[in-house]
């Protein structure tokens, strides 16, 4: 009876399920279907994101949608999630190259060497890279499969060394001057160029003594978290060199925890979020290597524009040379700029 | 005549029964052995600073695991514990933010974590979907709520006070290693004590016979899940008041390692057996990993490779004593 009973509303409930999902799908899909028809009707642009769920993703976008609508030319920007996936990525640059649905794409690739599979596009309009170019060489910013026409980026290795030769500064008058290397991910080959660049630099100095490398995932807690347990054996660490604020942050934490203060201890990390500008600004980070991602979307929209008009194309785009300040920043130059508060939240 | 006797009474260790013993307690012995290598190999381990740390830094997922002992023994799994983390994290964050409420704001993932949790146990007996699956969806709306607060961006929190839940000490003690000491003691006695214990063991040991004997097997279930959904939520209010900022991308990968925890201790994946003390023996397995390899510079392309064979080491001594019996 019990059970009869349920099974009897069981279908209604499961037949309001899916007819909500259904109508929420409908209401979603909007125009989207509609054929990109080039410069008569405007352009239909696929903007790719390696995360939508990542704040340096979402300022590229934003980037990319206000030179968008600077450019006052009807153009109609798709955000794709990559869900931080090469494969779910190279599915959406290849559905994005058959077929006319779009006229261009302005990508930010999880993983630019596997993304070179999707190229030549079918369709054959052009794309513009944004942070990482496409392609097996991670160095190499020029085009290096047919398609690309753009890559708004700066070499991984060389922004790396930049901050590894800030730290050989630091640790001049330090024997030994002990580093920790915070990377991001070493599976991703980005990560481990940034590793070997640090390395490179690091190795070369004979008082510097790299403790270990953690990593820290992109992520505050987990960054917290494997310092702390580096703190244990190496309490009287100088420099704790990451490649990415929110690890920063995360070893911030770790020493605070620890009872050591951060300003005595070399913190440096990349992104130039508000927050590590501010803590640069307020001296406990030492530098942070600051990105444009709003800048760096704007200038890949313009490329793509410039590509779809025929007009000339920088096939690369310095993206430390794309912002209003100079990217490595510490409190001196910062203090240069008192009005500059980053281009995007961490 | 004293001879034959002494014989007769001496408890005798028969391979089997070694076996056993190595079934039973394949979670604790490796966690001994661990210990004993990393005591050795560094000076800096086995200290009272490092221990409170390791406790500290895994109470989140030592809460998550704990209550997801009860989903899964009575035969359910709850994958979406991450993403209530997820939901938690940010919904802290904001309704903080908002109303500058600190304590507010912290209330706010536990009753959020409780609701959601309610929320699986439902869709799981109302639709009859398969617990894999409707917590599977359920994490995506979860996830998908997350981002919808945020926009996808993180919550920086600002007020004195929030970070003091994860941050926070009580006589060199991390609250959060006394919040996570209570709540095993609690739940331990709930599934070993209590009316709802036995139910929880009868539902996920034979569901039709526990309802043929009176057990609400339905409203069992939503307990667990609620339970579930309550420590996802308490876990998201340690780990966004350590940070002091809420992402919807928090927690990822939480609900894998918290199943990987619960099962490496011994429960078992079909339901019907288990304890809590495995899961936290389980948890602080993986834990001392992690530690290790921290504090002794090793490369950490490695770890999952060796966490992966200690899990497997761990998971075939279990079955060697399966296979025996």
């Amino acid at each position: 009876m019990h059970q009869s009973k349920l099974r009897s509303w069981r279908l209604p409930v499961t037949a309001s399920v899916v007819l909500l999902g259904a109508t929420a799908l409908t209401a979603c899909s909007g125009d989207g279907g509609s054929a990109g028809a080039g410069s008569e009707d405007g352009y239909e642009i696929a903007v790719l994101l390696s995360s939508s769920q990542n704040g340096y993703n979402q300022a590229v976008a934003k980037g990319v949608q206000e030179m968008a609508d600077e450019l006052d030319a009807d153009i109609n920007l798709t955000l794709l999630d990559g869900q931080f996936n090469a494969d779910t990525q190279l599915s959406q640059m290849e559905t994005a190259g058959v077929g006319d649905k779009y006229d261009g794409v302005v990508v930010v690739p999880f993983d630019g060497p596997a993304l070179a599979a999707a190229f030549p596009l079918g369709n054959g309009i052009p794309v513009t890279s944004v942070l990482n170019p496409i392609g097996p060489d991670l160095s190499e910013m020029e085009p290096q499969v047919e398609g690309v026409v753009s890559t708004v980026a700066v070499p991984a290795g060389e922004a790396a060394a930049k901050q590894a030769e800030d730290v050989v500064t630091y640790c001049a008058d330090l024997d030994p001057c002990k580093v920790v290397l915070l990377v991001g991910q070493l599976n991703a080959p980005l990560d481990v160029t940034r590793e070997e660049s640090y390395r490179e630099v690091l190795e070369a100095e004979d008082n510097i003594e790299i403790v270990t490398t953690v990593e820290g995932n992109y992520d505050p807690d987990q960054s917290a978290t494997t310092i702390t347990n580096v703190l244990q054996s190496t309490p009287d660490v100088n420099v704790i060199l990451s490649n990415a604020d929110q690890q920063t942050k995360g070893a911030q934490i770790a020493l605070e925890d620890a009872g050591i203060d951060p300003s005595t201890v070399y913190l440096t990390g990349g992104g130039g979020t508000t927050e590590s500008i501010q803590n640069v600004r307020d001296g406990i980070w030492k530098a942070d290597y600051i990105n444009f991602p709003v800048s760096m979307g704007a200038a890949a929209m313009e490329q793509l524009y410039n590509a779809l008009t025929g007009a000339d194309v920088e096939s690369y785009v310095n993206a430390d040379e794309v912002g209003e300040i100079e990217p490595y920043a510490t409190k001196e130059t910062l203090d240069e700029t008192p009005d500059y508060v980053g281009e995007w939240e961490g | 005549m004293t001879s034959t006797t002494a014989r007769t009474t001496a408890p005798r260790i028969t391979p089997a029964k070694a076996l056993a013993f190595l079934r039973d307690y394949a979670v604790l012995i490796l966690l001994a052995a661990l210990l004993i290598v990393l005591a050795i190999a560094s000076p800096s381990f086995f200290t009272f600073a490092n221990l409170v740390n390791i406790v500290n830094q895994n109470t989140p997922l030592a809460l998550i695991a704990v209550a997801g002992t009860f989903v899964i023994i009575s035969g359910s799994f709850d994958l979406s514990t991450a993403a209530i983390y997820a939901v938690g994290s940010v919904a802290a964050a904001w309704v903080a933010m908002e109303t500058g409420n600190v304590v507010l704001g912290l209330l706010a993932p536990p009753v959020i974590g409780l609701a959601l949790g309610v929320f699986n146990g439902l869709a799981v007996t109302v639709l009859r979907v398969h617990s894999f699956l409707a917590t599977l969806a359920s994490s995506l709306i979860f996830q998908a709520i997350a981002v919808l607060i945020t926009g996808g961006a993180l919550i920086q929190v600002s007020l004195d006070g929030f970070s003091e839940l994860g941050r926070g000490r009580i006589g060199g003690v991390f609250y959060t290693v006394v919040i996570l000491i209570v709540f095993v003691a609690i739940m331990w006695f709930v599934l070993k004590g209590t009316v709802f214990g036995r139910h929880v063991f009868a539902v996920g040991g034979n569901p039709d016979a526990a309802q043929l004997s009176g057990v609400r097997v339905d409203r069992t279930r939503v307990m667990v899940f609620a339970l579930s959904g309550l420590a996802a939520g308490m876990a998201a209010a340690i780990g966004v008041s350590r940070i002091a900022s809420g992402q919807p991308q928090a927690g990822a990968g939480l609900e894998f390692d918290a199943i990987a925890a619960i099962i490496l201790g011994g429960t078992s994946i079909y339901g019907g057996v288990g304890a809590v003390w495995r899961s936290v023996a389980g948890v602080f397995l993986i834990a001392l990993i992690g530690n290790g390899f921290d504090i002794l510079g090793f490369n950490p392309q490695i770890k999952d490779l060796v966490t992966g064979a200690i899990i497997l080491a761990a998971v075939g001594l279990a079955a060697a004593g399966i296979k025996r019996r």
